[in-house]
């Protein structure tokens, strides 16, 4: 009986259902299956935060998720927050600031600090930076990413 | 192009994901020692990665988040689902209220990214002697429900750890629920030391639960993290605790003996004498910030 499952979910906003074998995680599925190559696979064992997708709205290291936990849930992967031509203030935020060196550790980056702009505007420093732990960067020192995050901050706060 | 796979490839297993826990029972108990349990997956998965499980059935316990999760609080016990991430715990008032370590603890475990799925069942199940909810747990004399195919148990929260990483679930058992004593005035905290603040395993947690009346401590109950094959009660140090007066001298006192009651190893996070050293300075901290915080007359 060791087979294919049915995985029906949504995917970016859109239904998407596929037949796939069970033993893969989420973040192989997204990135070799389902095209969103946003979706990094850095360490495999769910410390570096690449792979981070939000997963019913919340931000979870895709590689420790096996694809078929999915099932009738809702994935979003950086290429859902926002596109090159219509960015969502963080990533508008990240180019204005040079947040960005290698790039590697970005789309994962951009998911988490996404959420908290979302979710947690009046974070602190010391919040900010206990929240993005789980996401890190061999580059930059994670300085302009604070700095981005808070000028996204800061710029939706004075539109609201 | 296709992802590159540091580890091996994961091995096939049959996925199953129940919808009701007699369906539940009935596959562990057909799938036997073959069955491997997963809820938030952050330890499974990379078992599977590593070898370290290789399970010919996978089952998924997300349909049973009604029947697993959830904190409430009821006729003074504070319960917590199986299935509650780390997340809901360091999110809910009620245990920060009746459960300050276990929101601290929560708080600290891994990252946002792993405690948006890691549960406090599958931290049980796992039986790390590092686990972190385990302190707190065992400071506030927590209990354990355990479910099976033909009813329940519940343990002391200690007994759920039979070893390193191997808990005491018999085959065809989960953990379904804790349940905390949520009495007024009981002081708790949780506090750890690691090789960083963030993104790592604890080196050694403590836990301390009190009340303190009448200038004295009372039910003082000090458990400990990562310092044994599985987390414990520091026994001569709660018992030498418990009665005496609430001061400063007292907690150094409690310290030293937290200290003896450990039984730690060397491994790459610590050595046993610098683990035993950190529960006495860990153990005075937290029973320090307890008389500052709580009104001593």
């Amino acid at each position: 009986m060791k087979g294919k499952v049915r995985l029906s979910f949504k995917l970016n906003g859109e239904k998407r259902n596929d037949e796939i074998e069970p033993n893969q995680t989420l973040c192989d599925y997204l990135h070799d299956v389902a095209g969103t190559t946003g979706v990094k696979k850095g360490c495999d064992t769910g410390e570096c935060g690449a792979c981070t997708v939000l997963l019913d709205g919340v931000p979870v290291a895709s590689c420790l998720v096996l694809a078929p936990q999915v099932d009738g849930r809702e994935v979003v992967t950086v290429e859902g927050l926002g596109k090159t031509s219509n960015p969502n203030p963080v990533q508008a935020a990240f180019v204005e600031h040079d947040a960005v060196q290698c790039g590697y550790c970005i789309p994962g980056m951009i998911v988490t600090l996404s959420w908290i702009h979302q979710h947690l505007p009046g974070a602190s420093d010391a919040e900010i930076k206990r929240l993005m732990s789980g996401n890190l960067c061999r580059c930059t020192g994670y300085q302009q990413q604070i700095e981005a995050l808070k000028a996204a901050l800061l710029s939706t706060s004075r539109r609201r | 192009m296709k992802s590159f796979q540091y580890l091996a490839p994961i091995p096939r297993f049959d996925y199953l994901a129940p919808k009701t826990l007699p369906e539940l029972f009935d596959i562990l108990e057909d799938r036997g020692r073959e069955a491997a349990v997963i809820a938030g997956g952050t330890d499974l998965t990379i078992a599977l990665k590593e070898g370290t499980a290789s399970p010919k059935a996978v089952v998924d316990l997300r349909h049973l988040r009604n029947e697993l999760g959830g904190i409430s609080l009821d006729r003074g016990t504070l319960r917590i689902g199986a299935m509650a991430t780390f997340s809901e715990i360091e999110a809910s008032l009620t245990v920060g209220r009746y459960a300050n370590a276990l929101r601290q603890a929560a708080a600290n475990v891994g990252t946002l990214q792993i405690r948006s799925i890691a549960t406090l069942g599958g931290n049980l199940a796992t039986a790390s002697p590092a686990a972190d909810s385990a302190p707190p747990l065992i400071a506030l004399g927590a209990n354990v429900t355990v479910l099976n195919k033909s009813g329940k148990k519940s343990l002391p929260i200690q007994d759920i750890f039979a070893g390193p990483k191997r808990s005491a679930l018999q085959s065809g058992e989960i953990v379904a629920s804790v349940e905390i004593p949520a009495a007024e005035g009981v002081w708790s905290a949780w506090t750890r030391a690691a090789v960083r603040n963030e993104n790592v395993l604890s080196a050694v947690s403590v836990a301390v639960a009190a009340k303190v009346r009448h200038g004295k401590f009372e039910a003082s109950r000090i458990a400990l993290g990562a310092v044994a094959p599985t987390p414990m009660l520091a026994e001569t140090a709660s018992k030498a605790m418990t009665g005496t007066r609430a001061t400063a001298e007292q907690a150094e006192k409690v310290a030293i003996l937290a200290a003896e009651d450990a039984k730690p190893i060397s491994d790459i996070r610590a050595s046993a004498r610098y683990r035993k050293h950190l529960v006495q300075v860990l153990t005075r901290r937290l029973i320090t910030q307890m008389l500052l915080e709580v009104q001593v007359p």
